[in-house]
């Protein structure tokens, strides 16, 4: 119990004295985690419709050699940055381009927000490419058929019928990757950029009072990831659109469940009580 | 003699060494109503998609006003557009309602505006009896109700003519009557219709044309009275015989 006491009480002194450097974190950690999240979406749903779109033996030769070779280049994009750590494509990035280059063009604190930008949209887009795909193949062939049997041409059919509902399925996709990158953002301390976890290892350096600052940062980075997990849920929801409709007036085929009145009693069924109960009195 | 709409010459299908179609010929002049009858597998689907060019024909001809559709340089989106398809499983676009469903052939690919198509989708709605169900999803209907507004949306886009692929076989048995109301009050109405079916009181009292096909050929074909009740093959009669005793 004094443990826990002292361990308040440590929490409540870092908080007092560094809450503007931790609140600074969050903001860095999550903003670069949402638009990673944004543009790495974008790569990946570029890399899936090309990867998607159809071709057949009678298609002209340009057409397939092109349609194959995009197939191959995103097959090696998403191949190489699946397959490296994201904490080694920063160091690789960081220091290669400057090194190709001739010059840097990460400078100062502007380029290491470009840089990890870059770093965690094309590592995000390489998974997301292979989750827009499974989402685009595993939309029922007969979607695209009723697409095409109207007459819609193949841009027309992914717009409005395939892409909606492909991204639809591929949001849990979409949340997980965005959770990933809020707490994989950390990694981008190597080329030292100032997010949430990097705030902690500044600030643990001066006092070394590791225990209670990881605690803060346990309970940070839960938060956040809640509150994502929140809004994506709340976002599925509202893509799927209301749980019920309202009828717009009386189907003459069949007879919708609600509309029929039951009649109370076996007498209200006979004709003469049902004329009485209709407002007109026999005379 | 008025011109024929679809006239299908010489069509093969065979998909690998597998042969569908052998050899198919027939035509289809603007107010027929044809039912194609048939065993399963006799190749009645695979017809029905190579005349929406959903399948690519092997070899042979469709010609659609006398214009061949299956050669190179044709645009297949705009004869689609004209010649209308009912699914066996609806395919109807599960992330609109039912009224956008019927708006966005006609929006997106006859360019009209927002207010005429939303008036023709309403007036095809009626007349299929979905009116009510405008603002529903396709997950919260009926099979039978899903149908209907699959046709309310192949008659949004105005089609010459309309195929039916077994439009009531994946229907429970108290829901294919609507369907077939509504496939019959078009019937009426003078659209040219062609029907896989295996309804065959349908066949025989709303067609004035029916093609009995066999293992990829079509056997026999005439007029409905001809055909069920004085079949000329053996082939056919054992088809009818079985259907009829059930």
């Amino acid at each position: 119990m004094d443990k826990l006491i002292s361990l308040g009480d440590n929490i409540a002194r870092l908080w007092a004295a560094y809450a503007p450097q931790y609140l600074n974190g969050v903001r860095n950690t999550l903003v670069l985690a949402v638009a990673a999240t944004v543009i790495g979406f974008l790569i990946g749903l570029l890399c899936g419709i090309l990867n998607t779109i159809p071709y057949t033996g009678r298609d002209p030769m340009p057409k397939r050699v092109l349609l194959k070779l995009i197939r191959g280049l995103v097959r090696i994009y998403v191949e190489v940055f699946r397959g490296t750590p994201m904490v080694l494509q920063a160091v690789f990035i960081y220091y290669g381009i400057p090194y190709f280059l001739g010059y840097n063009p990460f400078k100062g604190n502007a380029g290491i927000w470009l840089c990890s930008l870059i770093v965690v949209s094309i590592n995000t887009g390489a998974y997301m490419a292979e989750a827009v795909r499974g989402g685009i193949i595993s939309i029922d062939p007969g979607q695209t058929e009723g697409a095409k049997a109207i007459g819609m041409n193949h841009v027309q059919t992914m717009t409005c019928v395939v892409l909606p509902q492909a991204i639809r399925n591929i949001i849990p996709q979409i949340g997980n990757n965005f959770i990933i990158n809020i707490k994989d953002t950390s990694v981008m301390f190597i080329i030292g950029f100032v997010e949430f976890f990097a705030t902690h290892r500044n600030i643990v350096g001066n006092n070394l009072l590791y225990f209670p600052s990881a605690t803060i940062e346990m309970l940070g980075y839960l938060c956040m990831t809640l509150l994502a997990s929140f809004l994506l849920r709340h976002l599925e929801k509202r893509m799927d659109g209301a749980d019920n409709y309202d009828l717009v007036a009386s189907d003459a085929l069949t007879t919708t469940a609600g509309t029929y009145t039951h009649p109370k009693t076996p007498e209200d069924l006979l004709e003469r009580n049902l004329e009485t109960k209709g407002g007109r009195p026999h005379v | 003699m008025s011109e024929p709409v679809l006239q299908v010459r010489h069509l093969s299908k065979s998909f690998g060494a597998n042969v569908v179609l052998r050899d198919i010929d027939f035509t289809v002049k603007p107010g027929d109503v044809t039912s194609i009858i048939g065993a399963s597998g006799s190749g009645k689907s695979t017809l029905l998609r190579c005349i929406n060019l959903l399948e690519t024909p092997t070899s042979g001809e469709i010609t659609f006003h006398g214009q061949n559709i299956t050669g190179k340089g044709v645009n297949s989106n705009a004869y689609r557009a004209k010649v209308g398809m009912v699914f066996q499983s609806f395919n109807l676009f599960s992330n609109m309602t039912v009224l956008d469903n019927c708006m966005v052939g006609q929006i997106k690919v006859l360019k009209k505006d927002k207010e005429s198509a939303r008036a023709s989708a309403m007036q095809y709605l009626e007349q299929v009896g979905m009116a009510p169900y405008i603002h529903a999803r396709p997950r919260q209907l009926s099979g039978g109700q899903k149908q209907r507004v699959a046709i309310a949306r192949a008659l949004a886009m105005e089609p010459e003519v309309l195929l039916f692929d077994e439009p009531t076989s994946a229907l429970d048995p108290e829901m294919v009557g609507e369907v077939l109301s509504v496939m019959r009050d078009l019937a009426a109405g003078g659209m040219t219709m062609l029907v896989v079916t295996h309804e065959m009181a349908f066949a025989r009292d709303v067609s004035n044309h029916v093609v009995f096909m066999a293992d990829g050929v079509i056997c026999e074909e005439g007029q409905p009275r001809q055909l069920f009740e004085a079949p000329r093959e053996e082939r056919t009669k054992a088809f009818l015989s079985r259907f009829l005793q059930h």
